[in-house]
């Protein structure tokens, strides 16, 4: 059996030894984050068939739990950090052709250091190594953001580090206050004494951490920085932000409500907020000229959407946001890779500037098409799966007030359809005179693996979701059972 | 009691000269300020008037004077976490200022909604 904490060890190793192999060779650089994410995706299988028999707690440094800090190896931790593995070793590909310019060993750095963020995120089981590990992601997205050097590139970072500091600061004061009041930090240990304080003295800390988690996450009032993050960063970034860095944030802050508060009245609040974020969303991308803010902005709305989904709070419920944040994170990384490379080519962020792409690029166009329909959600692709799912607990509820909110639901994917497919016929059906007389480019080698790989997750899973059925149903019982997660961790 | 109303009134100015101010270093102090705070208030959370180190090797220590050493390991991570942002912080503000030639965030205008 291979210990999970290799799951974090390994990736954060190899990230420091990035500046040794340097020494070697400078090539080498750029290989070391798929080496790492390969490995972690070897692990993340691995050990699947063992948390499907029980979930397990590793406690590090020999420390019995309570007192040290623990990793909670569970169904909901074991597949995201899975996906965390295979999006980021594919964007790794990617970027082994798409990052030329620049001090690119530090980005090989960054980018791994920001996995590593990640996939503790998902593992962790102690409150303030959950803050550790969201700074390392948070630190490194701030600098990958600004990685490009140019003028959008640093003002959006800038103003991404500004809120999320605050953010994190919040994170901090709720912490604080929790260790004040039950002098522990693991979040079993909190989640079993947590109802015999005074609800108000809870109430504090709690708004805290979800509101300095929802920075991060892009929850509505607290997303003014992920239009202008994602659209400045170098594509690769943007799809690795928006396919698993803002997941992370959503991940936190259902953690925090399911297991460690257990504030289930709260969910009714939550499914509105994040209808309202899908609605915000997807009007605000409507209206974009530039196709990687429309990008940004669609993130945005279906972030909304896999709240809702998780508002709905019933085990369908989980699991169709499950399924949703798998579908988005393959859906938006094709997308911002095809983007960073049609941008490549043309050299604007314009949509016009894409037309005649369908004949120069044809894959790559494809890859496009295909991400944006199952964005949409149309069958057999791996969006219409999760959309249906979503749907069909939604209206299991039977609850009057929530088939409205679903109508809404429903014409935020209309709206989402009318500017995608607008995209589309600009790429396939108007003529830029300019290019006309071009040659076709056959694609790089290093982007048709990944975008080729992430077509076939797309359909593949689209025509059988069955093939995570499993895992994700068993995951959403466990975020739903509350006191299966603290006797696993505190027998 | 006073040594709580003073990191809760750090926090609070920091968070004013976050929101008010337009200067991006000043910003950044406040920041600085809003981190440090939330330090004194962590570290609030383990003091013992009078308290001394909890080391049991010595003897004759009364383990209710003994001052919890979580939250201080918890600062001292905290404040390499603050180092790091402040150090990010402060180099962006450096390649802003090549760009716009200013650091008046009213300035600095390029991204709309």
């Amino acid at each position: 059996m291979v210990s999970p904490i290799l799951l974090i060890a390994i990736p954060l190793g190899l990230t420091f030894c990035i500046p040794l192999f340097g020494f070697i060779s400078k090539q080498i650089a750029k290989f070391i984050p798929v080496l790492g994410m390969l490995f972690n995706l070897v692990v993340a299988i691995s050990l699947i068939p063992q948390v499907m028999e029980a979930p397990f707690t590793v406690s590090l440094g020999g420390f019995p739990v309570p007192f040290g800090i623990n990793l909670v190896v569970d169904p909901l931790a074991v597949f995201l950090a899975g996906l965390i593995a295979l999006v980021g070793l594919l964007i790794s590909i990617y970027a082994t052709y798409y990052i030329k310019k620049g001090d690119t060993q530090s980005y090989h750095m960054l980018y791994l250091l920001l996995l590593v963020g990640a996939t503790g995120i998902v593992l962790t089981g102690d409150i303030f190594n959950l803050f550790v590990f969201f700074e390392i992601l948070c630190i490194s997205s701030y600098a990958l953001v600004a990685y490009n050097r140019d003028k959008p590139g640093i003002e959006a970072g800038m103003k991404y580090l500004i809120q999320g500091t605050v953010g994190s600061g919040l994170i901090l004061i709720g912490i604080a206050l929790l260790y004040g009041q039950f002098g522990t930090l693991n979040i079993a240990h909190i989640a079993r004494y947590i109802h015999s304080a005074t609800p108000l003295s809870v109430f504090l800390p709690m708004a805290l951490l979800i509101t300095g988690f929802g920075v991060e996450a892009a929850i509505l009032p607290l997303n003014a920085w992920l239009p202008d993050a994602h659209s400045s960063a170098p594509s690769s970034i943007s799809a690795i932000l928006s396919g698993i860095a803002i997941k992370m944030g959503v991940y936190a802050v259902i953690r925090i409500i399911f297991t460690l508060f257990g504030a289930h009245s709260l969910l009714h609040y939550v499914l509105f907020i994040g209808l309202l974020t899908l609605l915000v969303g997807e009007f605000a991308a409507f209206r974009q000229k530039n196709i990687k803010r429309m990008l940004a902005y669609s993130s945005t709305g279906q972030i909304g959407l896999i709240i809702f989904a998780f508002g709905l709070a019933s085990a369908m419920g989980i699991k169709g946001a499950l399924f949703q944040i798998t579908a988005h994170a393959f859906a938006k990384a094709l997308l911002f890779l095809a983007v960073g490379y049609m941008i490549y080519h043309s050299g604007s962020m314009e949509i016009d500037s894409l037309a005649g792409m369908g004949k120069k690029i044809p894959l790559v166009s494809i890859a496009f098409t295909i991400g944006v329909f199952s964005l949409i959600g149309f069958p057999p692709f791996v969006g219409f799966a999760s959309k249906f799912l979503i749907v069909k607990a939604t209206l299991a509820q039977q609850d009057l007030l929530l088939t409205i909110f679903l109508g809404f639901v429903l014409l935020a994917t209309v709206i989402e359809g009318a500017y995608f497919l607008k995209v589309i016929q600009t790429i396939y059906f108007k003529n830029n005179k300019e290019q006309e007389n071009q040659p076709q480019h056959s694609t790089s080698l290093a982007v048709a693996i990944p975008i080729c790989i992430l077509m076939v997750l797309i359909i593949g899973i689209g025509i059988y979701p069955e093939m995570l059925n499993k895992i994700l149903s068993s995951a959403a019982s466990m975020l739903l059972d509350r006191g299966g997660y603290i006797r696993s961790v505190l027998p | 009691m006073i040594y709580y109303t003073a990191a809760i009134g750090l926090i609070i100015i920091g968070l004013y000269i976050v929101l008010t101010k337009r200067n991006l270093i000043k910003v950044i102090i406040g920041l600085d300020l809003f981190e440090t705070g939330i330090f004194i208030l962590l570290v609030c959370a383990g003091y013992i008037k009078g308290g001394t180190a909890p080391i049991f090797s010595k003897a004759k220590v009364n383990p209710s004077m003994m001052v919890d050493p979580v939250p201080q390991a918890l600062v001292l991570t905290a404040i390499v976490i603050g180092v790091a942002t402040l150090a990010l912080a402060l180099s962006l503000a450096i390649r802003l200022y090549h760009h716009y030639g200013t650091l008046d965030l009213r300035k600095i205008k390029e991204l709309k909604w």
